[in-house]
């Protein structure tokens, strides 16, 4: 999908005012990314729609709430994708694992198929260690490498310094590392 | 020495485990599909039209109790004037 052109300061004004159109605009540029963070933080497709189609009817009903504090709208979009994902694992008697049939296909085309079979497997065995962590944590890392986000920015989403930020990422991947360890899964395998 | 050459494995191992969780954690684009439900169900919740229809009663209510209300306030001057005329008359 193609990125619209516009400005968002003048959108979000517009939006406020209760423009559905402008509001759409910011629904075009920013339901990939939302989705995304509600898909690995849920681990399936259903909720993840579900989650993100709340997450931008809050956002819509709550628009004219939403004023510019440095905090970006995306910063405040993700709060509330954060807020309605806390409220989902809450309401869960257990976590989900996320079901193969969900998991995004990565596989390149050149790669031998045995050789996929096994990355594929250590992949799940990662995302599995992923899902187990405390999601503080797991924000961190979607936000790092799904959204490609700074610690910066990351840090604004998540109310932390830069600083807290890069901290927390160095104790989440020693966490891991001890725990892939622990279940004798290979980091050679790339 | 020692601990230098420790502290660089633990490095190493650390960059291939960042490496890893990039091949794990890749962006993924919803469908066509998801995204033109979501269009829908944002564009027309059914709460969101249960919520302006409450907005619509409630102002149906305003209205009717400033009428009444302003009705009670004329009918009690109307009254009261009639009453002091009333008594003049007599």
């Amino acid at each position: 999908m193609q990125e619209i052109e516009f400005n968002e300061d003048e959108v979000l004004t517009l939006a406020s005012q209760g423009d559905r159109d402008a509001f759409g605009l910011l629904y075009e540029r920013y339901v990939d990314r939302i989705f995304n963070y509600v898909y690995y933080r849920t681990g399936n497709l259903h909720d993840a729609e579900d989650l993100t189609a709340r997450v931008f009817q809050r956002a819509m009903n709550h628009i004219k709430t939403y004023t510019d504090r440095g905090v970006p709208f995306s910063a405040w979009l993700y709060r509330i994708a954060h807020n309605l994902v806390a409220n989902w694992h809450r309401d869960r008697s257990r976590r989900q694992e996320i079901p193969l049939d969900d998991l995004p296909v990565l596989q390149s085309k050149g790669d031998h198929p045995e050789r996929n079979l096994v990355h594929s497997q250590e992949q799940d065995a990662l995302l599995k260690l992923i899902r187990r962590l405390p999601g503080e944590r797991q924000n961190l890392l979607i936000l790092k490498f799904v959204e490609d986000m700074s610690n910066a920015e990351i840090g604004l989403i998540m109310g932390r310094s830069e600083g807290a930020v890069k901290s927390l990422y160095h104790r989440t991947l020693l966490a891991l590392r001890d725990q892939l360890g622990d279940q004798n899964i290979n980091l050679e395998g790339e | 020495m020692a601990r230098q050459t420790s502290t660089s494995t633990s490095d190493e191992i650390l960059s291939k485990l960042e490496n890893r969780l990039a091949g794990v954690l890749k962006p993924i684009r919803p469908s066509k599909d998801i995204v033109q439900r979501l269009r829908e169900r944002i564009h027309f919740p059914a709460r969101e039209d249960f919520t302006v229809r409450l907005r619509d009663w409630r102002q149906v209510f305003l209205v009717f109790g400033g009428v009444m209300s302003g009705m009670l306030v004329v009918i009690t001057i109307a009254r009261a004037f009639f009453h002091l005329v009333g008594r003049r008359h007599m």
